[in-house]
């Protein structure tokens, strides 16, 4: 296993003093992580969560409070950034505008006193990777946004570090760039196959990029996991809610049998799995279903709900409906080929099983 | 996030692990340590001995002294009140009215940073003194109002105020220029939009948006004026000030105890407005730059608002050209006034003559000065901005007294703190010199070591100033880039940081050389035969009534500092291309 193991976090927790002395703040609390080579995992959560400092302790930019930090073997947690052996895209871009394109991407190269001719190549070879060949030239405000993210990535590929660092790097794209940008990143590090660690708050842009995801919580991992690990089996009530959209519906065991449970939701009994869980019949549960999960039929046999609002997408139709007490938002991800609901009527919900999904029961409780 | 009680943060590991920063930040403290704070402990604890304390209670109790006092807050009141009405005079015409000629009035505004000390106020006295051509040539009298005993003349509170509010009022303009410029056109489009008109918006939005930066200005405006040596000694007639007084005891009567007794009594209120200013009111500003303004200012264009706002500033501009017209012409003239015949012997006295050796001096000593401050200003910026370590805000205010200190206190200081070598006795060695003597007969280098120093003490604190504000507006993340790329603490600096606070850089290197060459509070006692000072040698041809030779000085002086700044400008470059580059860049 040591071989595949690039990265290593070991109980890392950075703590800060908070301005004025008045108290300290767990930014990184007790992070453990282990990232293979070539692996692309991607820091998720929402501003605040601790991922961009997690990213910045890796970088070498903060020292941890306490914890070690591993890199190929080395303990790297106190060795200052300028000698590890990673670059980072920044989320500004942090080109230097005192210089041009080629002598941006050189400077780290000839921080390492490389040859003029090898330093050329590459140079040429990392430009040429992103699509900028023939911009040398350009300093870093003649150029695109796009562009300048371009030269970014090319500034940190030249390297050929062992760690490839991105904070935030397409938060600054209008939409359109950043979903292509998005794509170009995903091909080039699959092709590289550089052992990279994504920070972002997009969930949508983890999901894209990532072997795996960390969702990250008030400085603490809420779950780890592939990007459909994380959106169909969620740990917590948080990572349901963070990633994609959730309902969660209060629900009673009926029947438990090995890995199939059946649970009662809004009277239809539904059967799941139990994912390695041991519920027993008639506990209290939390499902999460997502919103694509739900359908709206016109069938009288069905659990009858209210249709409160209805929005056409384009590409689907999102429901807000009453069922009971509860609000639930149902997705219609083909609108050509079922009926359009308008708002005010009363049609029958029906629930996909495998679509459902139990939350542990300590979550629950602790964070309802 | 959870906040925890405890703290459990090791400052000190940064420090270690980067022992280029660890080294240059012993460095820089060692010369705060040395250069500043040495001396006003020394002035401090002079102050305080036996002698100190009884002349103390004798010094706040006697009327005369009483009255020194209370001249020297009433002259700060005085100037920072009519320098920062020029100043925003200035800025508000600059920026919000239509007129002609504005490049015009910018430049005029930014002459007196290259006033000469005294030369302003012999111009006064040449003009508008008891035999002032103007006031006795043009009008025939001696007195600005009335006659005889009550004769009010040039000297004294009001010339003081004119000359000192003219020399000063740049540092106001610059600032309310500034703010004015940031402040979003949006916000008077906005007042417009609701109605207002523009006087109530000047009253409502314009003004209360500038009042950190007229506070601001009047503070610093107050500190300068009541350290101000120059203009009161020449200027003063019979208002003496503490700066003055602290002189005389001194340079009359050998008594440093009174000067350093005297010295506290001044730094009381400099060091408490000068903190108010740094700490407080600089902190309450309302003006949020944004990078570029949404729109277009809107000026006013009404000829009732126009006419009278430029008559005004172009009296104050055509009186700084009398001035320093009679700066120039009193240079080429035997007795102006007196004897209006054209002469060259004043420039042959300061070229060829007496003055050269001071010329020379001031020069080189100046030039030394200059990188050094320019250097440590930007270390010190880049320190404080950027890296945490313990005793970052001490560091940045310890730099800060160089100025906020006045010159007269500073000069004490290091008369005496450094009169004697300085040193420890090692065990089995005997005497070890850590710091020789620098100052007085027998100094070392002549006491040249003491001057320059006392140039770069009283010089990087603008320096650190424009540092610190250029750096804290470039993305850290652009320095961070560096080290990610392998770059070390100091190749990053040298490398990345420099280059981008280059105009900065040259600002205060500009600021520095002028500075440095035009001061003379801080150094007038520590000149010695062998190493003459063009300032002080112009105090004592002005004292000597010499005002052709006096002017002459001036005049090469100003010549000086012009050149040099256009060398600095052409070897470091223009300012353009760095601002012009971050823009894109961040």
């Amino acid at each position: 296993m040591a071989a595949t193991e690039s990265l290593v976090l070991n109980d890392v927790t950075k703590i800060f003093q908070q301005r004025g002395g008045a108290g300290v703040v767990k930014a990184v609390d007790r992070v453990s992580l282990t990232i293979r080579k070539g692996e692309f995992v991607t820091l998720l959560g929402p501003s605040g969560c601790g991922k961009t400092t997690t990213l910045r302790l890796i970088a070498g930019f903060e020292m941890p409070s306490s914890g070690r930090i591993v890199l190929d073997g080395t303990d790297i947690t106190y060795q200052p950034p300028n000698k590890r052996d990673m670059a980072m895209v920044f989320q500004s871009y942090a080109l230097f505008p005192h210089m041009n394109v080629f002598d941006n991407v050189a400077y780290g190269l000839r921080i390492r006193k490389l040859s003029r001719s090898d330093i050329q190549t590459r140079v040429e070879n990392a430009l040429a990777l992103v699509g900028l060949s023939g911009l040398g030239n350009r300093k870093p405000n003649q150029l695109s946004g796009g562009q300048q993210q371009r030269v970014a990535l090319a500034r940190a590929l030249v390297m050929e570090p062992q760690v490839l660092l991105f904070d935030e790097p397409l938060s600054n794209l209008d939409a359109k760039l950043r979903v292509q940008m998005r794509g170009e990143i995903h091909a080039l590090q699959r092709r590289l196959n550089i052992t990279s660690v994504y920070v972002t708050h997009d969930q949508v842009e983890a999901m894209a990029l990532s072997d795996r995801i960390v969702v990250m919580n008030a400085g603490r991992i809420e779950q780890i996991g592939t990007p459909d690990e994380i959106y169909r089996r969620p740990n917590t009530r948080f990572v349901a809610d963070f990633i994609g959209r959730a309902n969660f519906i209060d629900t009673t065991v009926v029947q438990a049998q090995g890995e199939r449970v059946t649970v009662e939701l809004f009277g239809t009994r539904v059967e799941l799995q139990s994912n390695g869980r041991s519920v027993k019949p008639g506990e209290r549960q939390t499902a999460v279903v997502r919103p694509e999960g739900l359908k709206l039929r016109a069938d009288p046999t069905l659990e009858q709900v209210l249709i409160e609002q209805a929005m056409y997408l384009g590409s689907e139709i999102e429901y807000i409906v009453r069922a009971g007490d509860q609000r639930l938002v149902v997705v219609d991800s083909d609108p050509r080929t079922s009926q359009i609901f308008p708002e005010g009527e009363t049609v029958g919900l029906d629930i996909i099983g495998e679509a459902v999904h139990l939350l542990p029961p300590e979550e629950t409780s602790a964070r309802a | 996030m959870a906040v925890l009680p405890q703290q459990v943060i090791k400052p000190a590991r940064r420090v270690i692990r980067d022992p280029i920063l660890a080294i240059t930040l012993v460095v820089i403290v060692l010369f705060v340590g040395v250069s500043i704070i040495l001396p006003i402990f020394a002035m401090v604890r002079e102050s305080l001995s036996e002698q100190g304390l009884s002349l103390f209670s004798r010094y706040l109790s006697e009327t005369s002294y009483q009255t020194i006092i209370s001249n020297t807050v009433i002259l700060g009141l005085a100037v920072a009140t009519l320098g920062t009405l020029i100043g925003f005079l200035f800025a508000y015409v600059q920026v919000k009215v239509r007129v002609p000629f504005k490049r015009f009035m910018h430049i005029l505004a930014l002459v007196p940073i290259i006033s000469p000390p005294f030369a302003l106020a012999s111009a006064l006295i040449i003009l508008f003194g008891r035999n002032g051509m103007i006031l006795r040539g043009i009008f025939g009298t001696r007195c600005l109002w009335g006659s005889g005993r009550t004769c009010n003349d040039i000297y004294g509170l009001d010339g003081l105020t004119i000359v000192l509010a003219l020399s000063l009022f740049t540092v106001a303009y610059l600032n309310l220029k500034g703010m004015l410029e940031a402040l979003d056109p949006a916000l008077d489009e906005a007042a417009t939009n609701l109605g207002g008109s523009k006087w109530h918006i000047f009253r409502t939005v314009t003004v209360p948006m500038l009042v950190p930066g007229i506070a601001s200005s009047f503070l610093l405006l107050f500190v300068e004026a009541i350290a101000d040596l120059g203009n009161p000694l020449v200027l003063g007639g019979n208002y003496e000030v503490l700066a003055t007084r602290i002189y005389i005891s001194v340079i009359g009567m050998y008594d440093t105890t009174a000067a350093a007794v005297l010295s506290v009594v001044l730094l009381v209120p400099s060091l408490t407005v000068f903190i108010v200013q740094r700490y407080w009111i600089s902190r309450a500003t309302v003006v949020s730059v944004t990078g570029k303004p949404s729109g277009t200012p809107q000026q006013i264009t009404h000829p009732l608002v126009c006419l009278p706002l430029f008559v005004l500033v172009m009296a104050v501009c055509l009186l700084i050209i009398l001035l320093y017209a009679t700066i120039f012409v009193g240079a080429f003239t035997n007795v102006l006034g007196v004897d209006n015949t054209f002469t060259l012997k004043n420039f042959d006295f300061v070229i060829n003559g007496y003055g050269s050796e001071a010329m020379v001096d001031t020069t080189t000593l100046s030039a030394l000065a200059t990188p050094l401050a320019g250097i440590i200003g930007m270390i010190i910026a880049f320190l404080v901005v950027r890296k945490s370590f313990a005793g970052r805000a001490a560091l940045d205010f310890a730099a800060m007294l160089g100025i906020a200190v006045p010159g007269t206190i500073l000069g004490i200081g290091y008369l005496l703190m450094f009169n004697n070598d300085i040193q420890i006795m090692l065990p089995g060695i005997g005497p070890v010199t850590l710091i020789p003597k620098l100052t007085g007969g027998r100094a070392i280098f002549a006491g040249a070591a003491a001057i320059v120093l006392v140039y770069v003490v009283r010089s990087v604190p603008a320096a650190l100033r424009s540092g610190v504000a250029l750096l804290t507006q470039i993305d850290p993340a652009i320095e961070e880039a560096s080290t990610s790329l392998g770059a070390n603490s100091e190749q990053t600096f040298r490398h990345i940081t420099l280059p981008l606070i280059r105009p900065a850089f040259l600002s205060g290197l500009i600021f520095a050389f002028a500075r440095s060459m035009t001061t003379i509070s801080a150094i007038v006692f520590l000149t010695t035969p062998q190493t003459r000072i063009m300032t002080a040698q112009i105090l004592n041809e002005v004292e000597n009534g010499r005002f052709g030779n006096a002017f002459a000085y001036c005049v090469i002086l100003i010549l000086i500092v012009l050149l040099t700044i256009g060398i600095l400008y052409a070897a470091v470059g223009s300012t353009s291309g760095a601002d012009r580059g971050l823009e894109g860049g961040a």
